[in-house]
């Protein structure tokens, strides 16, 4: 037999939270597949963290994951978490089975701009329709990162990609936009350069009953930083650079309401959009409905 | 009504989750569900497509309730993907597909059985589907049980194979006692503590085993499912052991077609001629050997109760010998193509396809004359 590859480094870890983590709980060590510089790495951190804080029960919370470069984000999350990893973009779908099937669960969806906004964009509109009790992390990297650098629908205009020819021309769609339209009832917009707000978003939907859906703005160094440069001409192919041009290309949702459209075009706009705790969620409903049959006792058969 | 046995035989099979979207001539199970559902304490739900439908269901599958959908052909085939990896993950599932004209649209009220190879083929991979060949209305209700039992015993995809007539087909059925009906009833059982095996696997000395699966909300559970070829634990494996995977959620069920597939042989022994049937052409065919017993003609039936996995061995057993093998089938001779590869060189296939409406019994009649003439 070939000996095993060693896929992990077998480092030590820096920080105690390593220990939290799928990896590190299994293996004692630190066991991140990304790109140096690559966003996915801190924002599993950061949500591992903030699940070991809150002192949730792990198994409330199964994560059902997209397919893309953050499905290897299992290593890096909470070790006590049951984790499904779905067809490209279908975890909606099976999120709201699971929800369905044990209402006492509450899924997590983590899912790419392509995951969530190409593929399985018809499931993600349903989801954020019924207001199933489910928190959405939404990754924006505007890129298909796992297949190699591809145009995404999220693409910035401009920009270039492994299937455009010349820069990127297609309008974008926009997930927050996209989901309050659908009907979430919580929806906020941040990105990777704000850790601390990212963690507030994510206790709040955590704790929120209904549809809660938090688009993450995200680096891909290895294809969209390498093939592409910023408004100066600076190469965006390294973690830093991809995390000031985010920077840059962000603006809160205060300061939004006073810029006019031209100068909107190609921003992020950040921050909370929407918070509506007293909305009706989708398997408290049905419970009534059926509440209401078990009672009566009248089927509808013919 | 054919679709309301069917739905029936679900209910009684201790169904608790149905998602599926409205296609004719499924729709009656849905309608009939939505509301038989919550009134037993279970969930209906209306997806978005048959893509949520059938993602949704292996959701819920997956949360330990036991699960169906009903479709056609156009919905099976969006379902494809999913069948797939539901196989690769091994998760308990029921689909019910009832059949109608294609391809493309089609005339979406006549029946046609053009889903006798997209069951088991059309998702990509390798793997083995469980689909069984009901011919009656009191068959959709109690194959219906036995196809929720296949599907928590060997954990592969399995499918009812009903048809836009049979679905709407009008006739009495008996629905048992309660009491009897639970005894037929095989439980989804809580995922092994002790062992923490939750896929296929097998032991030393070669032999398959089939544990529980893994539930949603409870421990233990794989430290991630994922539809990648892995072990008894879960854990994705390396691609060296790839064939492995596979041919163990195969043989899975391939090595017990015995005591999954079900056969109706009907006056077979001493026959040259045999009609090998499934679905309603079956059923007419009975009526077929008795006419032409009557005249003297040395005929008999073997009817395909199950399609899938198909009984290779034991049909290469049966047919050994005769002279004449007449295939009426609702599609151009799908079945056909599997008695192909099992008989000797001395039996010869008549075909006798019909498409969009079920074979009138002069017309088989008709070729089995004409073969006995000719002897
Ligand atoms: C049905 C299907 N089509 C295509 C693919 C190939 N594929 C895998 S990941 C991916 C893109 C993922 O993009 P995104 O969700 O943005 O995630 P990222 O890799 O950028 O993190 C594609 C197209 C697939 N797995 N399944
Ligand atoms: S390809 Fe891009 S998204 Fe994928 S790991 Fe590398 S940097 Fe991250």
């Amino acid at each position: 037999m070939t000996p095993k590859p060693e896929f992990y480094p077998n480092e030590q870890p820096e920080h105690p939270l390593t220990l939290k983590s799928m990896m590190g709980a299994k293996e004692g060590n630190f066991g991140s597949l990304f790109c140096a510089g690559c966003g996915y790495g801190i924002i599993g951190q950061l949500f591992t963290k903030v699940f070991d804080k809150e002192a949730l029960d792990p198994l409330a919370y199964p994560l059902v994951l997209g397919i893309g470069c953050y499905t290897q984000m299992v290593t890096i999350l909470h070790h006590g978490i049951q984790k499904i990893v779905a067809l490209h973009g279908r975890a909606p779908a099976i999120a709201t089975g699971l929800k369905l099937a044990n209402p006492s669960l509450k899924p997590i969806v983590m899912t790419g701009d392509g995951d969530c906004l190409g593929i399985g964009t018809n499931h993600f509109v349903h989801l954020c329709r019924r207001n199933l009790d489910c928190l959405v992390i939404l990754f924006n990297n505007g890129i298909y990162g796992m297949t190699g650098g591809q145009v995404a629908p999220t693409t910035p205009k401009g920009y270039k990609t492994g299937t455009t020819m010349g820069p990127a021309f297609e309008n974008t769609i926009d997930g927050v936009q996209l989901a309050l339209a659908a009907g979430a009832s919580h929806v906020a917009r941040i990105t990777i350069a704000h850790p601390r707000t990212f963690m507030k978003y994510l206790k709040t939907g955590l704790k929120h009953e209904g549809t809660s859906v938090i688009e993450v703005i995200t680096p891909c160094v290895t294809y969209f930083g390498k093939k592409n440069v910023d408004n100066g001409g600076n190469s965006l192919a390294s973690g830093g650079a991809m995390l000031q041009w985010i920077r840059h290309s962000t603006t809160w949702r205060n300061q939004a309401a006073l810029l006019d459209d031209d100068e909107l075009a190609g921003k992020y706009v950040i921050g909370e959009f929407k918070l509506d705790g007293g909305k009706l969620e989708y398997s408290e409903q049905y419970d009534q409905i059926r509440k209401r049959a078990m009672k009566s006792g009248d089927d509808g058969t013919v | 009504m054919g679709n309301v046995a069917m739905a029936e035989g679900a209910m009684a099979a201790g169904l608790q989750f149905f998602a599926g979207y409205p296609i004719t001539p499924s729709t009656e199970v849905l309608e009939l569900l939505s509301h038989r559902l919550p009134e037993t304490g279970g969930t209906f739900i209306q997806m978005e497509d048959e893509i949520a439908s059938i993602n949704a269901m292996i959701g819920a599958s997956l949360a330990g309730a036991k699960v169906m959908t009903a479709t056609s052909g156009p919905g099976t085939a969006l379902m494809a993907e999913t069948i797939s990896m539901a196989a690769c993950l091994e998760i308990p599932f029921v689909i019910c597909d009832v059949q109608r004209n294609g391809p493309g649209t089609g005339f979406v009220t006549a029946p046609h059985h053009n889903d006798i190879m997209q069951c088991k083929y059309s998702g990509n991979g390798e793997y083995e589907v469980i689909a069984f060949a009901p011919m009656s209305c009191q068959e959709l209700f109690d194959l219906t049980i036995e196809a929720f039992n296949m599907a928590e015993k060997f954990r592969c995809p399995t499918f009812i194979l009903s048809d836009a007539y049979l679905g709407h087909l009008h006739e009495q059925v008996r629905i048992p006692p309660a009491k009897e009906l639970e005894a037929r009833v095989v439980e989804r059982l809580p995922p092994d503590r002790e062992t923490k095996r939750f896929f296929t696997f097998r032991d030393d000395a070669g032999a398959i085993h089939i544990p529980p699966p893994p539930r949603v909300g409870q421990d233990p559970f794989p430290a991630y499912l994922f539809s990648q070829p892995h072990g008894a634990d879960g854990i994705p494996v390396e691609k060296d052991r790839a064939l492995e995977f596979i041919e163990r959620i195969c043989h899975k069920v391939t090595d017990n077609v015995d005591s999954i597939a079900m056969t109706d042989e009907y006056l077979v022994d001493d026959a040259d001629i045999i009609i090998i049937a499934y679905g309603l052409p079956a059923r007419v065919s009975y009526d077929v050997v008795n006419k032409a017993r009557s005249t003297g003609i040395a005929i008999g039936l073997i009817r395909l109760v199950t399609v899938w996995p198909f009984p290779y061995e034991k049909l290469k057993q049966l047919i050994a010998g005769k002279r004449v093998l007449i295939l009426p089938e609702m599609n151009q001779g799908m079945i056909a193509g599997e008695i192909e590869r099992v008989m000797d060189e001395l039996s010869r296939i008549e075909r006798i396809p019909s498409i969009g409406d079920i074979h009138h019994p002069d017309s088989i009649m008709k070729v089995v004359k004409e073969v006995a003439r000719k002897s």
